[in-house]
């Protein structure tokens, strides 16, 4: 079976020519009945007479003639395999021959020249002109006229015999010379006319059919260069993207190794292993160390952006156990905590919320808030609490702190933004991390100061839809 | 007495971790790279290797395959040391890491560390 499209490359109304073969079919049957009408009618109302059996013999012709072409147009119409088109027009073709044929056959037997009916050849020509080439039609329109002219000079010579429709025309009219020529050509002159006229309408069709075929492939064809163009440029961009995030990975490393390198070296003096170490040298060897924490800190800060930026975080997510997530980061805190006389209190649901994300970034936000809760509270407490509804899960965290003077909110997740009531401490890029984490997972970070529950201090809360579609 | 191996490349970083462990009776061999690594790894048969993963990651992998097809040495713990959280981002570790630890490992750590893993030498 041909992968290619058999209907592919012809004129669009060959297409359709399978198709209305089986219409040439349909109609036979009724001209079958027409030609029984006509003739019963001619002998018992018109009081014609001629001999009907010849006719009824060619009408049972007909009919297996036209069973016939049922059972091929059908095999036609369900084929799709290459050459079909070709298969067609030659059945089309044979279909108006033998209709010819046989209408020059059943018009011997019903008086030839001297039958009206004889301008049915036209019917078959202009058949003819709508479903075949104009090469094919104006062949077939010269073979029908020339089987009526064979017809009419065969019985005019007396080769032929000649059946007379008594009771019609005198029985000699298909002698006259001057009759017999004007039928015939007033039989051609509409013949060719109407195979003219036809022949001009189908392929103005034709025409237009082509052209609307040419436009749709030129559409189709831009189509797929635009979809290929932009396709190629995701592709471009994604490497890019990718590029970058491995450069990004390459720079972390080569600024901090070296940055660990010292902090271990230092580490090592201080702890005694190159021998003792004097107050006053330990003093300032820990101030060096002091400020390359706050480097490396600053560093991963910096270059956590734009990864999180550039979707990184996506590639980290996966189903989330939220109570699991809240007290790995809290391990640790609650010393802090504790070390600064602070309580700090967890609330978690008694089934764990499950969401998508990634564990290691939730973690992020969740000990950069606590962391902050700790800094800027003096005494009281922290709370940490984690609730859920239909839509999405929730966390508060709540201090009793200096809270946050009104003119800094706004700006508090901006980068690099540090309070007017803070001491210079902390990158202040903590926030503007952990609101790109949040907005990453699809959902919503804000603060409020005072805490509306309590009226003092400040409330961090952030919100994660359930849904998977981030 | 307990040996312990060091793959880093980072030659400073390695001489503090040696000088911590010495000063603990640990006897320490140090490699710069993965395939001395495995030559040492063979030939020592240490009892804790201390492995250095970072970006670029050629030479941590490098020999951990290697590490991890050779029966002789494959049953060492060996606890490698990262820059990250957890594992470095897109690769997977192709080979049992008994323990990971964050750069960068104060050198008490270090010494529970290999403690922990090791009898502590009586010295």
């Amino acid at each position: 079976m041909s992968t290619v499209e058999p209907t592919a490359g012809y004129l669009p109304e060959l297409k359709a020519l399978k198709v209305r073969l089986n219409v040439f079919v349909k109609m036979r049957w009724l001209v079958v009945l027409g030609i029984i009408a006509v003739t019963l009618s001619a002998r018992y109302i018109f009081s014609i007479s001629f001999q009907m059996l010849p006719v009824f013999i060619i009408c049972l012709f007909l009919l297996v003639y036209n069973l016939w072409m049922y059972l091929w147009d059908r095999r036609l119409a369900n084929d799709d395999t290459e050459g079909v088109i070709k298969r067609a027009q030659i059945n089309g073709y044979i279909q108006v021959l033998l209709d010819l044929g046989i209408l020059t056959f059943l018009l011997h037997f019903t008086g030839g020249i001297t039958n009206p009916f004889i301008f049915i050849y036209v019917i078959h020509t202009t058949a003819a002109s709508i479903l075949l080439t104009k090469r094919r039609a104006y062949e077939l329109t010269t073979i029908a006229v020339g089987m009526a002219a064979l017809l009419a000079f065969l019985e005019y010579s007396g080769v032929i015999g000649h059946v007379n429709l008594i009771g019609f025309v005198p029985s000699t009219m298909y002698k006259q010379l001057n009759y017999v020529f004007s039928i015939i050509i007033t039989l051609a002159v509409l013949a060719y006319t109407s195979t003219y006229i036809t022949t001009a309408v189908a392929g103005e069709l034709r025409q237009q059919h082509l052209k609307v075929d040419q436009l749709r492939d030129q559409l189709l064809k831009e189509d797929e260069r635009e979809l290929q163009r932009i396709s190629g440029e995701v592709e471009r961009l994604k490497d890019e993207r990718n590029r970058f995030v491995r450069l990004l990975s390459v720079v972390t490393h080569d600024l901090q190794a070296p940055l660990v390198a010292v902090q271990s070296c230092i580490s090592y003096v201080l702890d005694g292993y190159a021998g003792e170490v004097a107050e006053q040298q330990k003093g300032w060897l820990q101030r060096g160390s002091r400020r390359i924490d706050g480097l490396l800190v600053l560093i991963t800060d910096l270059l956590d952006i734009p990864r999180i930026e550039l979707g990184q975080i996506k590639q980290e997510m996966a189903e989330l156990s939220l109570n699991e997530v809240i007290n790995h980061s809290l391990e640790g805190l609650d010393l802090v905590a504790q070390e600064k006389g602070l309580r700090l209190l967890v609330e978690l649901p008694e089934k764990s919320p499950v969401i998508y994300g990634s564990g290691r970034r939730l973690q992020q936000v969740i000990i950069n808030l606590t962391n902050n809760a700790i800094n800027y509270t003096q005494e009281g407490e922290i709370n940490i609490r984690l609730s859920e509804n239909a839509d999405e899960i929730r966390v508060d965290i709540i201090d009793t702190g200096i809270g946050i003077p009104p003119k800094d909110l706004p700006r508090l997740f901006d980068e690099f933004y540090r309070g007017s009531n803070v001491e210079a401490k902390g990158t202040g890029l903590g926030l503007s991390i952990a609101k790109r984490i949040i907005l990453a997972h699809g959902g919503k970070i804000w603060a409020e100061s005072p805490c509306p529950e309590t009226g003092r201090g400040s409330k961090f809360t952030f919100t994660i839809p359930k849904q998977k579609n981030i | 007495m307990s040996k312990i191996l060091i793959i880093d490349d980072d030659v400073d970083l390695a001489a503090v971790e040696k000088g911590v462990l010495e000063r603990e009776g640990y006897s320490v061999i140090l490699a710069p790279n993965g395939v001395e690594g495995l030559v040492q790894a063979r030939k020592e048969k240490p009892d804790l290797i201390i492995l250095d993963i970072t970006m670029p990651v050629m030479d941590g992998y490098l020999f951990a395959d290697e590490f991890n097809r050779d029966k002789t040495i494959a049953k060492i713990p060996v606890v490698a040391l990262t820059s990250y959280v957890e594992s470095p981002l897109d690769q997977p570790v192709p080979f049992q890491v008994t323990e990971w630890v964050n750069k960068p490992i104060k050198p008490k750590d270090l010494v529970l560390l290999a403690n922990k893993y090791l009898k502590k030498p009586v010295n």
